[in-house]
């Protein structure tokens, strides 16, 4: 083989590799020797996957999992007393200060599908889909504020410098797309508290981080040529520079001008793929009609449509941040609204994907970074005021998980009969990890990376894959 | 390795010490190799030429001039040479001219700039907190203490200590407290319900592992929870550490009694800068000129005075009475319950809205009115009487007036001035009628009883019958703040009569006065002047500015008096405390001396000791690493157990010992480096040498390394001749794509692009906001600076390619890189091109190159030349900078796409 031709995509990727010895996943390594121009091309998983592509839904804030998918008719009967001690005493919360009320739902709760999977009244367009559908009730997590808890549900740590899950995923299977990146964010409101570094990739080469798809401007930055410049200019521009380095090749002989020269064609045709991919025109009115969304008009209805288009094309990664779920106050007027928005987009999502045959090996992760207390938060009659709130809870909650060889019309695990505490099946953040990369074909023990003389995964030292969600 | 563990746990079993790891026994010098050879030209080459011949490997002949020029540049001062030095150079490329130029580089003020990006890198240095609320704090002072300390040479002992515990310090300097920004560089959560405790021990934390990381290359926070599972270090050597610096206040701060947080912490006032100090002169002028005005205006009141009792006297026969309004009618948004009262007041209750402008028609029987009075009149449907419905807390019953406006025949009547009962803190009635809805009158902690506001029209207003005159009061602040019971009253005659106060009229009233009264009629009559009063509320505003001339600030460290107590934290969770510990280092590393004080400063100054095994070699290692591209332990983060072993491991000492014994000079380890014959070899390469050493690990040839973020963007800023040299200050705000700073949490900052030099300065000075830092830098590998980078990555990725391409920060550089080039001297195309490449690349073109970019020129010219309405678009789309009127627009963009190509290549943006 000509060494000219196996270069590698980066310096420190080829460091690892050469020094290597322990614990480096045997991922890792397949894809080093391999150069795809934002990722691994022939990376091969550890076992057979389920799921070959993750859209990743983050509802930033943390939705009420009492007012959506959890449903305690007990709370609900004991709504304005005091809560029991143990539920208070001792135990730290964000807002609370004093010994709180009790605050059942308000909302009517139905039952679905063939499963008979219980929802909330709002979210009639996910219950036509309930038997599809695993809603895990039973989460913990380390952190109680938002930007600690949303680090910690995307690099498993609490603190700024690790990479994210789905750079996790980039690092270890690459992308079959090559003309777009392996890893693709999107974001509805404002960002969440903990910024990019959500997506980052910490200490992972930066190919493996989150490339953000914006709706206003350019939808990747700097993708469009200045006035001025026109299409046909910038490929006269591109074939100088690339025949130029490759002038520059023939007398220093550095592999790594080869690579730019690559990456110069992928930039080129990256400026015509994701104009492409973003334009929702040629999609059918049944289609639009389904997600609720119109050719170019932001939403998160329509970044769940881009969503499906990425995965099509073989994009590994997708990752729709949503803001506006910390409802302090107010809960029971903003989870309609908040509802409103999501339920019928991901609804349609699942249907599409499953009507297209791409449900069984795309997985769909929706959930916050934690939840929110069975307890009021904010002034109330005994628990009858319009403007109550909840506070973050870290103790249990709940999450959906959907497609990739998911169990679906599945309620997994349980808090106690007040929404508290995990008891049945308690999971924890770790665990869904664990269980996100097995369905990805990964095992999380063996994904792993060396920094700083250690090799890092996004588990940690912890993780259990459930096997009880997988069908 | 399984071995050595075994064997580390049956030591420490049995009381045995393990046979110690090279990395924790104290450097010595090792001998210079002996080899009979011309190449070498200092003991590094010995050490290399020693280890290439154990391979049978030779070094790569030497670069050539114009190669090494540029190398070295971006080396030591991260910008490429000039054309006139390159061309200067090759006349002469001689070892003492080269040598001449090193010495000038390293005393360059570039050379602290460029060389203060890793370490800011390693300090996590940024402009921002981090986290929910990502605000924006200064603490630049540190980065420029950096960049000076680099060019003053300090040792690097110093350094150290001055950055750890400069503070502690006797008579500690400025300079040296401006040091310790060191570690008030971590991320700081303060976004609400946030546990200070869990705050501080988290800052704590990322001391201590930094600490570990910067100066000793060890992951100290894999003993955070547990003992290390490699390196020689346990839970408690890491407590032990944490004791140090456990000292120090908290770094939150609440904001009232909520659980909204604030960031904290000491802070140090810096000097105030030059354009403060002239803002300060030109108020300090006008304070005096205002001084003198009122001193004039005292003094010619005597004769306006006559004029103005005799106009208060004929006033107060006819005190103005005031008199209810009518209502006809009463509405308010939001639709509360109201009720009207014999009073004449309206009582407001039942479902209170958040948010309600009342909207009141009166009618009056008066002719003219001069003044209005709105009363909040106190009534039991009220918390404690009201006067206002605040909702939460309910215990503080207020209502803020946010505009009060009257209408007559739907005109809007002018007031001139408000007065009130009284005003709360910052909501002083004036902001009532000022048309703007974020100010307004409330009256906390006044509850229970009335309040008043008065308000006069500017002129009299004369009231035809039948004429609709309307009340409107916004109360739009939310929560319900709203008044319980209003009632309106108006007035007529001479507003100067209004609460004229009792003592004076009747002074007035006297023929003859005594000195006391004389004087107390003057004062008051000095009070109500109005010339005076602007004049005096203009000082007033001055004095207020003056005042707000607050100096730039920088985040230090102080020690607490009392120390904390320190113990162990099981499973590093603060809330479960072990044993107590207290300050100590780790036994694994040298001891620490008896006589250094048991803290901060005592720690530092453990630190430096030569007979630390750790600190000169981690140091010595990262600069190599700069240099040449890896590390001689090319885990530059870990010198332990985990770490790759060392390439050149008497290299690495003999680097150590030289650094220790040579004052711990870094300028003079730079110098060996970049003097070495190892350092002077050709980047160039073929696929038979790569084979034979592939990883280049004996370097037989100097490594081709693409640069940093910053020195890709100031490479470009030089070449296309924009680059601002200004030093210091802070932080710059260069274009970028707008949207990038998002909304995260409360307050929080905007990016205004400069439209001066500092659009152009280095990138050392741009702003670090973590949760969204400078885009292009972020493509090329920068880090979020959230916590400690070693190694920055560097990939070669599209998105490099189109931010070169597209950034508008680089299409200005290529545009003003083409004016650069046309206006420069030349005759021809060719020495246009030839120009471009000694002033991009420091070297001249191949002939192949020049064959290739001519025709493109040519054609572009003629293109541009016929179509100059695309020629126009091109440059016209740029911001922040415009050519000058000579040059014309079609030639100029004709060259942008050449310069556009050039500041492309793979060359342009790596140091061969």
């Amino acid at each position: 083989m000509d060494l000219s031709q196996k270069y590698y995509v980066n310096e420190s990727r080829r460091e690892f590799l050469k020094s290597s010895g322990l614990g480096i996943g045997a991922l890792g390594m397949g894809s080093v020797l391999n150069n795809n121009l934002f990722a691994a091309k022939n990376a091969q998983p550890h076992f057979r996957p389920t799921a070959k592509s993750i859209i990743y839904l983050h509802m930033v804030g943390a939705p009420s999992q009492l007012d959506l998918f959890s449903y305690k008719p007990e709370l609900s009967k004991r709504n304005g007393q005091k809560c029991p001690d143990n539920m208070f005493k001792g135990k730290r919360l964000a807002f609370i200060r004093q010994h709180p009320l009790l605050l059942g739902s308000r909302f009517k709760f139905n039952q679905h599908g063939k499963s008979g999977l219980t929802l909330c009244e709002h979210l009639p367009h996910l219950g036509s889909v309930a038997d599809d559908l695993c809603l895990v009730q039973s989460i913990r997590t380390e952190h109680f504020n938002h930007a600690p808890a949303q680090l910690f549900m995307h690099t498993g740590f609490g603190r700024f410098g690790r990479p994210g899950i789905g750079s996790w995923i980039n690092y270890g299977l690459g992308s079959e797309n090559h003309d777009l990146p392996g890893y693709v964010v999107m974001i509805t409101g404002s960002v969440a508290g903990a910024g990019n570094s959500l997506w980052g990739s910490g200490f992972l080469p930066t190919i493996h981080q989150g490339i953000e798809f914006r709706s206003n401007g350019d939808p990747v930055m700097f993708l469009s040529n200045p006035k001025g410049i026109d299409r046909k200019d910038r490929r006269e521009i591109v074939d100088g520079i690339n025949f130029l380095n490759q002038q520059s090749f023939g007398v220093v002989g550095d592999p790594e001008i080869n690579t730019r020269i690559a990456q110069y064609e992928m930039a080129f045709r990256m400026q015509a793929s994701v104009p492409e991919l973003m334009d929702t025109s040629g999609e059918s009115k049944a289609t639009h009609q389904m997600y609720g969304t119109q050719p170019g008009r932001p939403s998160f209805a329509n970044n769940c449509l881009l969503a499906r288009r990425l995965v099509e094309r073989g994009v590994r990664v997708v990752q729709l941040f949503d803001q506006g779920w910390d409802h302090h106050s107010s809960v029971f007027n903003n989870i309609p609204r908040k509802a409103k928005q999501i339920d019928q987009p991901v609804a349609a999502l699942i249907k599409d994907l499953k009507q297209r045959g791409l449900l069984d090996q795309t997985l769909i992760v929706l959930g916050g970074e934690f939840g929110r207390t069975p307890m009021l938060q904010g002034k109330s009659n005994n628990g009858t005021g319009g403007n109550v709130g909840r506070d973050h809870h870290k103790e249990g909650f709940s999450m959906m998980l959907t497609g990739g060889g998911i169990k679906g019309g599945l309620s997994y695990g349980d808090t106690d009969e007040l929404g508290y505490q995990a008891v049945d099946h308690p999971v924890h953040l770790h665990d869904i990890n664990a269980t996100i990369l097995h369905l990805m074909g990964v095992n999380h023990e063996n994904l792993t990376y060396r920094y700083q003389g250690r090799d890092f995964r996004l588990t940690d030292v912890h993780g259990h894959v459930q096997d009880g969600m997988i069908g | 390795m399984r071995h050595a563990l075994t064997l580390l746990i049956i030591c420490s079993l049995n009381g045995i010490a393990a046979p110690k790891h090279w990395a924790y026994k104290a450097p010595k010098r090792p001998a210079i190799p002996k080899i009979e050879s011309e190449w070498p030209r200092n003991p590094i080459d010995y050490f290399i030429l020693a280890k290439q011949q154990q391979s049978q490997l030779k070094p790569s002949p030497p670069a050539k001039a114009t190669q090494l020029l540029r190398r070295v540049h971006l080396d030591l001062i991260g910008l490429p040479p000039k054309p006139e030095t390159v061309e200067q150079f090759l006349k002469n490329p001689s070892d003492h001219t080269y040598e001449k130029i090193v010495n000038n580089l390293l005393k360059s003020k570039r050379y602290g700039e460029r060389w203060a990006r890793p370490w800011l890198d390693l300090a996590r240095y940024a402009d921002s907190n981090g986290f929910q609320a990502d605000q924006l704090r200064d603490s630049w002072a540190y980065r420029d203490w950096v960049i000076d300390a680099f060019n003053s040479n300090k040792g690097f002992d110093e350094f150290v200590i001055e950055q750890i515990a400069g503070d502690m310090l006797p008579n500690a300097t400025d300079s040296q407290r401006i040091a310790t920004g060191f570690h008030r560089t971590p991320t700081c959560n303060i976004e609400a319900g946030v546990h200070p405790e869990e705050n501080r021990v988290n800052q704590v934390m990322d001391r201590v592992n930094t600490t570990g990381t910067v100066f000793l290359g060890t992951t100290l926070e894999c003993a955070q929870c547990h003992d290390h599972k490699y390196d020689p270090f346990t839970i408690k050597d890491y407590y032990s550490i944490f004791a140090f610096f456990n000292n120090t206040p908290l770094e939150v701060k609440q904001q009232g009694d909520g659980v909204t947080w604030n960031f904290y912490g000491p802070t140090m006032e810096l000097p105030i800068s030059d354009g403060q100090q002239k803002a300060l002169d030109t108020l300090n002028a006008q304070k005096k000129q205002l001084d003198r005005q009122i001193a004039k205006l005292k003094n010619d009141s005597a004769a306006q005075q006559t004029e103005w009792e005799k106009a208060m006297l004929s006033a107060l026969q006819n005190v103005p009475v005031w008199s209810v309004l009518g209502i006809k009618h009463f509405s308010a948004t939001g639709n509360p319950i109201h009720k009207q009262q014999p009073d004449g007041s309206v009582v407001v209750s039942g479902p209170n809205p958040d948010k309600s402008t009342y909207t009141i028609r009166v009618s009056t029987n008066l002719k003219q009115i001069t003044a209005v009075r709105l009363e909040a009149l106190t009534h039991p449907s009220m918390h404690k009487g009201g006067p206002g419905r605040n909702k939460s807390p309910k215990e503080n019953p207020n209502f803020i007036v946010n505009e009060f406006e009257l209408k007559v025949d739907g005109e809007k009547i002018k007031f001139n001035n408000a007065s009130a009962s009284f005003n709360q803190t910052r909501w002083h009635v004036n902001g009532s009628i000022d048309d703007n809805l974020t100010t307004g009158w409330a009256i906390n902690p006044e509850f229970g009883k009335p309040a008043t506001a008065i308000y006069k029209l500017a002129k009299p207003l004369v009231i035809k019958p039948g004429v609709p005159i309307e009340f409107s009061i916004a109360q739009t602040y939310g929560g319900g703040r709203t008044i319980g019971r209003p009632r309106l009253l108006a007035m007529n005659g001479d507003p100067r009569a209004i609460n004229f106060p009792s003592n004076i009229t009747a002074i007035l009233k006297k023929t003859k006065r005594s000195r006391q009264e004389a004087k107390q009629l003057a004062d008051y009559y000095l009070k109500e002047n109005p010339q005076l009063k602007t004049t005096e509320t203009e000082l007033a505003a001055t004095i207020k500015k003056i005042a707000n001339i607050k100096p730039p600030t920088t985040l230090v460290m102080v020690e607490q008096k009392k120390p904390r107590e320190t113990y162990i934290m099981t499973r590093g969770e603060y809330l479960s405390p072990g044993a107590s510990v207290t300050p100590s280092t780790p036994p694994t590393l040298h001891p620490m001396k008896k006589n250094l004080p048991r803290n901060r400063l005592g720690f530092a100054q453990w630190l430096i000791d030569p007979a630390n095994p750790l600190l000169s070699r981690v140091t010595v290692n990262r600069w190599w690493a700069e240099f040449m591209g890896k590390g001689i332990v090319t885990t530059e983060e870990d010198l332990g157990t985990q770490s790759a072993p060392p390439s050149h491991p008497d290299l690495l000492d003999w680097l150590a010992v030289e650094l220790i014994e040579r004052g711990w000079s870094m300028r003079h380890i730079h110098k060996l480096i970049v003097m070495s014959s190892t350092y002077r070899q050709t980047s160039n390469t073929s696929a038979s040498r790569r084979l034979i050493d592939p990883s280049n690990t004996w370097i037989t040839r100097t490594p081709r390394i693409r640069m940093s973020a910053e020195m890709v963007r100031d490479n470009a800023l030089e070449i296309s001749g924009l680059l601002s040299t200004k030093m210091h200050g802070p932080p710059i705000y260069p274009p970028q794509p707008s949207g990038i700073w998002r909304h995260v949490g409360r307050n929080a900052p905007k990016y205004i692009a400069a439209t001066n030099e500092d659009r152009f300065r280095r990138g050392v000075y741009v702003v670090w906001r973590r949760g969204a830092p400078y885009v292009s830098f972020m493509n090329f590998d920068a880090p979020d600076r959230g916590s400690c980078v070693v190694r920055r990555p560097r990939t070669n990725t599209p998105l490099q390619a189109l931010t070169l391409l597209n950034d508008q920060a680089y299409v200005e550089m290529a545009i003003a890189f083409a004016e650069r080039i046309i206006e420069h001297n030349s005759a021809t195309t060719e020495e246009r091109i030839n120009f471009a490449y000694l002033t991009a690349l420091s070297r001249n073109p191949q002939p192949a190159e020049i064959r290739f970019l001519k025709p493109i020129i040519q054609r572009q010219l003629i293109r541009f030349k016929n179509n100059p309405k695309t020629a126009n678009e091109l440059i016209k789309g740029i911001e922040g900078w415009k050519p000058s009127e000579k040059t014309k627009i079609p030639e100029l963009a004709a060259w942008f796409y050449i310069t556009n190509i050039l500041l492309n290549l793979d060359e342009t943006i790596t140091k061969n």
